[in-house]
């Protein structure tokens, strides 16, 4: 109840005028919505592309963080980024319940996940990506991120 | 000419003392309407000020609260305390009982 009611109110402000680079593809329940973002300057690491996040809200949302992963299809590469896995997982304190406040929403994500790929020059994946890719088995919000990094 | 009035209706219409076209942060319905939980606006689902003088549906702060262990403002991520003792101590009926909790944090 919590949840449906404010997705309805962001669904509606989201069919409206969106930030730059910033696109709702497809919002079909309450449980799983789709977005596209794109880095507006020339950042070369960024440069035409479009980046696909899926967010999955649970029945206390906005109390609880949605997870957000980046998803990977044939148009769609997951960001190389020093905090994104290259299995979509995002670590930004922002999705996790110590940074999370319920007055963020899809779109305020949206626009701070398109400002971390901007304000980066680093063509790198964040330090034992490839064991975790590999190991993990758990959901992003079961896991028990460190946040070290003030730059982002 | 004399008139005389023999009857009246007096109608009112009330709303909270917050802008009027503002909304909830947390939940993004206007504040003169509910919390998601509610039916009915009006005491039963008040709005509260914080010392920070940001504003939320006391049911929402409420909620958000509980959940979150440091207690902080949404908005500011100060620490929320309620401002002004009246509205802490308000709720006392059967509506208030859950949100008690939450408002002694």
């Amino acid at each position: 109840m919590f949840a449906s009611k404010r997705l309805s109110k962001e669904l509606q402000k989201l069919q409206g005028t969106l930030p730059p680079g910033i696109s709702l593809i497809s919002a079909e329940n309450f449980e799983e919505w789709l977005m596209d973002i794109k880095v507006m300057d020339d950042n070369p690491l960024y440069r035409n592309e479009v980046y696909r996040l899926r967010f999955r809200f649970g029945s206390s949302y906005p109390i609880e963080a949605p997870e957000v992963t980046f998803v990977q299809d044939p148009s769609h590469p997951i960001p190389m980024h020093p905090h994104v896995y290259s299995n979509g997982i995002i670590c930004l304190d922002l999705l996790d319940t110590s940074g999370w406040s319920p007055v963020q929403n899809v779109e305020s994500v949206c626009v701070s996940l398109q400002s971390m790929l901007t304000g980066n020059s680093k063509n790198e994946r964040p330090p034992g990506n490839d064991a975790f890719v590999r190991t993990n088995r758990q959901r992003p919000r079961d896991i028990n991120f460190v946040f070290h990094d003030n730059k982002v | 000419m004399k008139v005389t009035i023999l009857e009246w209706h007096a109608v009112a219409a009330w709303r909270w003392d917050a802008p009027a076209d503002d909304v909830c942060g947390i939940c993004s319905q206007p504040y003169d309407s509910t919390c998601p939980k509610c039916k009915y606006p009006g005491d039963d689902c008040s709005i509260v000020e914080g010392e920070c003088t940001h504003t939320f549906h006391m049911h929402c702060i409420a909620t958000w609260m509980q959940h979150d262990p440091k207690s902080q403002c949404p908005m500011c991520r100060q620490d929320f305390k309620f401002k002004g003792e009246n509205v802490a101590q308000e709720p006392q009926g059967e509506e208030g009982r859950d949100v008690g909790e939450g408002a002694a944090v």
